[in-house]
């Protein structure tokens, strides 16, 4: 059924229907042909976010290029769409082919955020699925997942037929290619969900049963088939990795609207908190000339007029100068601008962003996460206060007025002192730029500096595994001490909503019981929670209540010796690494990155049989 | 030099607004490679300048803009190189090169055909009839809504200048003036007709197609790069 021509005279009712109609440059439409197996990539959130993903366009791309896979894409539908699709007894469709979601083999979730995890369940929905994996039946598309999160993959287990956990580039056509030759021989989902799960990097829930009691969390298998552990996959040669050119050019004003290039991968600095730097190590690095060539062909094929190098840590790469400069007198006269995304607070990194942006100096970001240098030595952040008032002076004397920085609350052993010297730090910041403002002969907009503050999260595979989050009144007087105080004209302060940062600790932990909470909230109209004109906290904590969870216990300590509930899944990091890592953060020691000094035994590379691969040889000298 | 292009926006892309429209053409002539004119300074950008815009959910079968170009390409060549890099439901009609120093297609645009799908059933509505009993009022008023402005009575008929049926289809063709000198909306259109006659229905916006812009001189109608009218 073409649901998306039914739709389509309709569309005007609604806000932004760009959303909902494809048709894009580069867009790719394939022929529905009987010997093709049909996926269609899904992203729990609107369009304009899920077309900034870099990951889903990579897998649209990868599948695309064989023959006989086609590969589609869907999004959340916004309220108003799900209402117009719901009145008119239209189920959600895939915006090329427009062909309902339930007429694919497979159904392929991006993992981005835990908040987003009550619209997979609605997507599902909408698509006329049943939410949970056992209600579905033989016809039912082939329900699968991965991405940023899948490292704990407990909380959606009972809704999710395959895992994929890690990088999916180099196995992910083999999976489908395989589930193809098994459907053509006849055999049952069950079957072949057995027999997809001898691929490495797949994780099949069904075959296990969770015996969950106090803080015991033991996955029993119910076949000889099920795996002890699940092996995180990692793209060896990220220089010879498939990476796509023919981006597709949304019409809508997307979250990112550029060509995005992906520079490096992983992240060894090693701050505690960090899920990202601890999951998807070790750092590969992609080549200049290789880097050059992509560029050339992505600007070519899109007609993009910026594109952004992006990384965990952009400017850590060992050939960022080199290949800075030489992309900018390459394209000067082309007029394509570059943006770097994630700067390191130094010198160094200033002196980079300035070579790019010449001239339009909108604004510059520094993470320097914590308030004292104790608490930047707690959480492993090689950065001193001087690195950053080096760093902003630089800044402001090149030009920018606007100065972003970012700070964490709620970590551990956190005191008054570290949120004082979060205010001590953004009103020096400020200082130091009205007086560079005041003693310059050059026309300088008014000094900002914007005081971003997030609350930490403990999330899986980082050392800070184990600890507890604040409850929500010491998070919310936290809050107030610093809007307080972070008062003066030019500095602005933003938080995080308190009741999202805990039950985003919630889902981020949780076992395959926190999948009833999910179930229950979306069941009662929990979706789109990461929008603030959605987000009802309080229909979260009764589906706690309801599926008889204390929130104090689930956001609580965890003893180093429980069971935790991702411990089937193998990063490469071991385990002895994080505990290793937690106790020194109590001592306020600190873990200098493999890259500079020596390996600090995570054992990523020994066991996943990969390593640190830096293309510059030079990297000790920046 | 500059050149003035023909184009349809078709059902596929009806849903994207102006400015989309206006980001997906500037793409376009990079991706095209026509060596463009761009303005000087710091942050240079392709000077496009299209005519009024198309409301989002219409369709236009003849839309224009312009741009300049650094040097000379031949018209032909052009549209099909911009045809071979803009979305499928974007087409290149026709490319003429006018004077630089041409009036902008906002300013000489004065005359649109608007054909309005009616949705009625032709054999039950005497649609002739409804047609000579408009044609026969001295004044057409409506009201006209305006942003953050208080609303305003306004009559249509001077600004209507032909209305013609479709044989077999519930569709009207009206030639109106549009632009700056006296505009008449598509929707004002469909609002009189349904306020004056029951058999009228309302239809939404997706049932409009702007057929073409003109502009008018001595009860001709001319395209925006018609020799006569660029010359004057």
């Amino acid at each position: 059924m073409n649901v998306k021509e039914k739709i389509d005279d309709l569309l005007y009712k609604i806000n932004n229907p760009e959303r909902y109609i494809g048709n894009e440059w580069n867009e790719i439409k394939k022929n529905w042909s009987e010997e093709k197996i049909k996926t269609v990539l899904a992203f729990p959130d609107v369009y304009e976010i899920g077309m900034s993903h870099l990951g889903m366009k990579i897998l649209y791309h990868l599948l695309n290029e064989k023959d006989d896979i086609l590969c589609e894409r869907t999004f959340s539908p916004w309220t108003d769409m799900e209402k117009l699709l719901k009145e008119n007894n239209l189920p959600l469709y895939a915006l090329e082919s427009g062909r309902a979601i339930n007429e694919f083999d497979i159904l392929g979730f991006t993992l981005q955020y835990e908040m987003s995890y009550t619209n997979i369940l609605n997507i599902l929905d909408l698509s006329d699925l049943a939410v949970r994996s056992k209600n579905r039946s033989e016809e039912d598309p082939l329900v699968i997942a991965g991405g940023a999160t899948v490292f704990n993959p407990e909380p959606l287990a009972p809704f999710i037929d395959l895992f994929f956990v890690g990088e999916a580039e180099e196995v992910i056509v083999e999976l489908i290619e395989k589930y193809k030759k098994l459907k053509k021989e006849g055999f049952y989902k069950k079957e072949i969900l057995k027999k997809l799960n001898q691929i490495s990097g797949v994780y099949i829930p069904s075959l296990y049963e969770a015996e969950i009691s106090g803080d015991k969390y033991k996955l029993n298998p119910l076949d000889q088939n099920a795996k002890k552990n699940i092996d995180k996959q990692v793209v060896e040669n990220l220089d010879e990795a498939y990476y796509p050119t023919d981006f597709i050019v949304p019409y809508m004003d997307i979250v990112h609207d550029r060509a995005v290039l992906e520079i490096s991968r992983g992240c060894t600095r090693g701050c505690r908190f960090c899920a990202a730097g601890m999951t998807y190590r070790p750092t590969r690095e992609r080549s200049k000339e290789r880097l050059l060539s992509l560029a050339d062909q992505i600007l070519d094929s899109t007609g993009y007029s910026e594109i952004s190098f992006t990384s965990l840590s952009t400017v850590d790469h060992t050939q960022i100068a080199d290949l800075t400069e030489t992309f900018m007198d390459k394209y000067k006269k082309d007029n394509i601008s570059l943006s770097l995304s994630s700067l390191r607070v130094d010198d160094f990194s200033v002196e980079l962003a300035e070579k790019v942006q010449k001239v339009r100096k909108t604004g510059l970001t520094f993470a320097p996460e914590a308030g004292s240098q104790r608490l930047r030595n707690v959480i492993n952040k090689g950065v001193s206060e001087e690195d950053l008032y080096e760093a902003v002076k630089s800044a402001f004397n090149s030009g920018w007025h606007r100065i972003k920085l970012y700070f964490m609350i709620g970590l551990p052993t956190e005191t008054k002192e570290d949120l004082e010297g979060i205010v001590k730090m953004a009103k020096k910041v400020l200082k130091i730029g009205k007086e560079i403002r005041k003693n310059t002969d050059k026309r300088m907009k008014k000094i900002e500096v914007q005081v971003s503050v997030s609350t930490f999260i403990p999330k899986p595979f980082t050392p800070f595994q184990w600890v507890s989050m604040p409850s929500k009144e010491k998070i919310i007087a936290k809050q107030d001490y610093l809007r307080k105080h972070l008062r003066a004209k030019g500095l602005k302060f933003s938080w995080n909503d308190p009741d999202l940062s805990l039950l985003e600790g919630v889902i981020a932990r949780g076992g395959r019981n926190i999948g009833d909470v999910i179930e229950t909230a979306w069941q009662n109209g929990a979706k789109f929670d990461s929008w603030n004109d959605h987000f009802d906290p309080d229909i979260w904590y009764d589906a706690i209540k309801e599926n008889e969870f204390e929130l104090a216990n689930l956001i609580g300590k965890i003893n180093l010796d429980s069971d935790l509930p991702w411990s089937h899944i193998n990063t490469g990091v071991k385990k002895e690494f994080l505990k290793k890592e937690y106790k020194k953060s109590f001592s306020e020691e600190i873990t200098e990155d493999c890259r500079e000094e020596s390996c600090t035994q995570c054992n990523v590379c020994h066991d996943l049989g990969v390593k640190l691969d830096l293309i510059g040889n030079d990297f000790n000298e920046n | 030099m500059k050149i003035r292009i023909e184009f349809s926006k078709l059902k596929g892309v009806r849903y994207i607004s102006h400015l989309e429209l206006m980001d997906t053409i500037r793409r376009a002539v990079r991706r095209a490679n026509l060596p463009a004119k761009y303005t000087q300074g710091y942050n240079p950008h392709l000077v496009l300048s299209l005519g009024q815009p198309l409301a989002v959910g219409m369709i236009g079968k003849g839309e224009f803009f312009d741009f300049n170009l650094k040097e000379k390409v031949e018209e032909k060549k052009i549209v099909q190189r911009l045809n071979d890099s803009l979305p499928q439901y974007i087409k290149i009609k026709e490319a003429r090169y006018v004077p630089d120093d041409v009036k902008s297609l906002q300013a000489i645009v004065d005359t649109a055909i608007y054909s309005i799908d009616f949705a009625y059933d032709k054999n039950k509505v005497d649609d002739e009839k409804i047609l000579k009993s408009l044609q026969s009022k001295n004044e057409i008023e409506i009201i006209r809504k305006r942003r953050n402005k208080e609303d305003r009575k306004l009559d249509l008929a001077p600004m209507i200048y032909d209305i013609e049926l479709d044989n077999k289809l519930p569709i009207w063709h009206f030639t109106v003036s549009t632009g700056s000198s006296g505009n008449v909306r598509p929707s004002e259109l469909i609002k009189a007709l349904n306020e004056r006659y029951d058999l009228i229905k309302k239809v939404p916006l997706v049932n409009v197609i702007r057929e073409g812009m003109y502009v008018k001189q001595k009860n001709k109608l001319l395209k925006p790069f018609a020799s006569q009218v660029v010359r004057s």
